[in-house]
């Protein structure tokens, strides 16, 4: 017998018992082809490439899901950040593609479509401004679409009139969605040092030097790693590291051959393993619980920042030893919504968006779907957004913000929208002023660390 | 072998220095397409050892042990026309825990099917049997 009855049974309890699964299959296209000086003939360009290719996604990893019984709970699509091949559109134009995409997204089958988006850490171009314009109106009109804003970058430094017009677009978005909870702003994200091949929605695109058409896929498995700290009960930090890296590598070695998989069907490149520990509002699927299971009270107690940071570390190191092609984002999520660790933390008043940030430093990605009272000024948002961004640009890491200012709520009220994106409650944000300070506008000059030559 | 349109373009090119005046489109073309024939045929690259090796399943099965059992499953592997390649079997007082290593590749259901129907068996013998497919084992036990 080739393997051993230990190594069999550990398999299957991971499987079957503590429900393992891959996070997400991401098909990224290139739509740089397809422009073209008639709006229509666009619009029909971007629709068959994306059906082209993505015809068979569905299907091809619902048939990968059958071979090895490993459910895979997201099937999507990343495409070239739009503005790239459509730089002279207009708003207007801008917001009818949105609608192709989304209507080729729904005829493919997948539930988002991500890379509405544009990369504006050293400025702006005519077409990068039209497109800001047209977010929240996308955003509004469409269900599958999801944005990215690229606001800065440890080679670049910070757009902080980007900063400002962006977070009047997450106003501008909640107001036009606030009859469902401002959904529009999940599906909305600002980051710092965006990497391009990320599969996880709603950050995913498809960068520009990757090829034609490429599959990556996200891990998935808090459940999995929760379990196995629980397994050494009372062990040192070094016990536990090397716990933690052993779930890991395991996860992402079986993650590595589902990806390949399904790139294999396609009869296209396989493009990297996002090894990020993803959590969702199931319970025991929480990065929140993991981190109480390490030894905090609850998150946001003290020593919850020195928790996440080994907890990532141990990620990173297992993912790079198990695979040759990490890329991504690569750490630990903390989103409130989609964990319920998370929400019960924040329901008990433990958990601030302070100590969030301060979690953020060290791990990836950043502020992820936190709601926030809907009266909150887009100068503070823009002041949160600076934060996280400077987060990014000094430690040479991406950080993100995906932040609801909830139409009409207020700190205590929560908003629900089921599914994956669960539940977040409201949180307090300062009520002191950032104004004078995001008003300024220009840019943060890129740091000494950007001099790296 | 795949041959891209630049270098069709240049045998194309030569095919038409080398004729000279006697070019004509249609010996252009019987020349260029019995060249790459031939160079099909020449140059064909090895194929390249993909991932997926062979196509075989472990099958665990454990429970209260009780006549019949074994039988059950492997009548269901020899109606599916799967191969065992490997079996190992312990009894622990009551209990019984059972491990093959079964060759799909003549199989004629799916894994996905094959899992179902074992499945159905595991819940009128009252135990557990998991069907996975090997490289899973391959790939996050064996570096």
């Amino acid at each position: 017998m080739n393997y051993e009855f230990d190594e069999i049974l550990d398999t299957i309890k991971m499987t079957e018992i503590e429900h393992f699964d891959i996070r997400t299959v991401t098909l990224g296209i290139s739509l740089r082809d397809c422009y073209d000086r008639n709006l229509e003939v666009s619009k029909q360009k971007v629709y068959d490439k994306i059906i082209k290719y993505g015809k068979n996604h569905v299907k091809f990893a619902k048939e990968v899901e059958d071979r090895y019984g490993i459910s895979i709970a997201n099937k999507r699509i990343s495409i070239t950040p739009i503005s790239i091949p459509f730089d002279s559109f207009n708003r207007y134009e801008f917001i009818e593609m949105a609608k192709t995409l989304d209507k080729a997204a729904e005829d493919v089958g997948v539930d988002y479509l991500a890379g509405f988006s544009a990369l504006v850490q050293k400025g702006f171009t005519k077409g990068e401004r039209e497109l800001i314009e047209a977010i929240p109106f996308a955003l509004a009109e469409t269900k599958r679409i999801c944005s990215s804003i690229n606001v800065g970058s440890t080679k670049a430094g910070i757009n902080m009139d980007a900063v400002l017009k962006v977070a009047n677009l997450i106003k501008k978005t909640a107001e036009l969605t606030k009859d469902h909870d401002s959904i529009g702003c999940a599906k909305f994200v600002v980051f710092c040092n965006v990497p391009e091949d990320n599969p996880f929605v709603a950050g995913a695109f498809h960068g520009v030097t990757e090829p034609e058409v490429v599959l990556n896929v996200g891990i998935s498995g808090p459940g999995v790693v929760l379990d196995a700290i629980k397994s050494v009960g009372g062990a040192d930090l070094q016990t536990l590291s090397e716990v933690i890296k052993k779930t890991i590598f395991k996860i992402t070695r079986a993650g590595e051959l589902i990806g390949r998989e399904v790139a294999e069907k396609h009869g296209i490149p396989f493009g990297i393993v996002d090894i990020s520990l993803a959590p969702t509002p199931a319970e025991g699927d929480s990065i929140g619980d993991i981190l109480k299971a390490m030894g905090v009270e609850d998150v946001g107690a003290h020593g919850t920042t020195a928790a996440l940071a080994m907890l990532n570390d141990a990620v990173k190191k297992a993912g790079l030893m198990a695979s040759s092609s990490v890329g991504g984002l690569s750490g630990a999520f903390i989103p409130v919504s989609e964990d319920q660790g998370m929400i019960d933390a924040v329901k008990r008043g433990n958990l601030s968006i302070e100590k969030l940030e301060a979690m953020t430093s060290v791990c990836s990605v950043g502020l992820d779907m936190i709601a926030v009272p809907g009266e909150t000024p887009a100068t503070t948002l823009a002041g949160i957004i600076a934060d996280e961004a400077a987060i990014g640009l000094i430690n040479d890491k991406t950080t993100a913000v995906r932040v609801i200012p909830a139409y009409g709520k207020k700190v205590g009220d929560v908003v629900d929208y089921g599914g994956l994106l669960g539940l977040a409650p409201v949180m307090a944000v300062r009520e002191i002023s950032s104004a004078n300070f995001v008003n300024r506008g220009g840019k943060i000059p890129a740091p000494t660390r950007s001099l790296t030559n | 072998m795949k041959i891209s349109e630049e270098e069709l373009r240049k045998i194309t090119l030569t095919a038409i220095n080398e004729l000279g005046d006697k070019a004509s489109p249609e010996l252009v073309r019987n020349i260029v397409s019995s060249a790459v024939d031939k160079l099909g045929a020449e140059t064909e690259l090895p194929k390249t050892e993909s991932a997926v090796v062979v196509d075989r399943a472990i099958l665990t099965s454990f429970g209260l042990n009780r006549p019949g059992v074994i039988a059950r499953i492997t009548a269901l592997l020899a109606e599916a026309g799967c191969d065992l390649r490997d079996v190992s079997q312990k009894i622990m007082d009551d209990f019984y825990t059972l491990i093959m290593i079964v060759d799909l590749s003549s199989s004629k259901y799916q894994l996905k099917e094959l899992s179902e129907k074992l499945e159905k068996i595991a819940s009128e013998m009252n135990v557990k049997i998991f069907l996975q497919h090997e490289n899973l084992f391959r790939q996050m036990h064996r570096i």
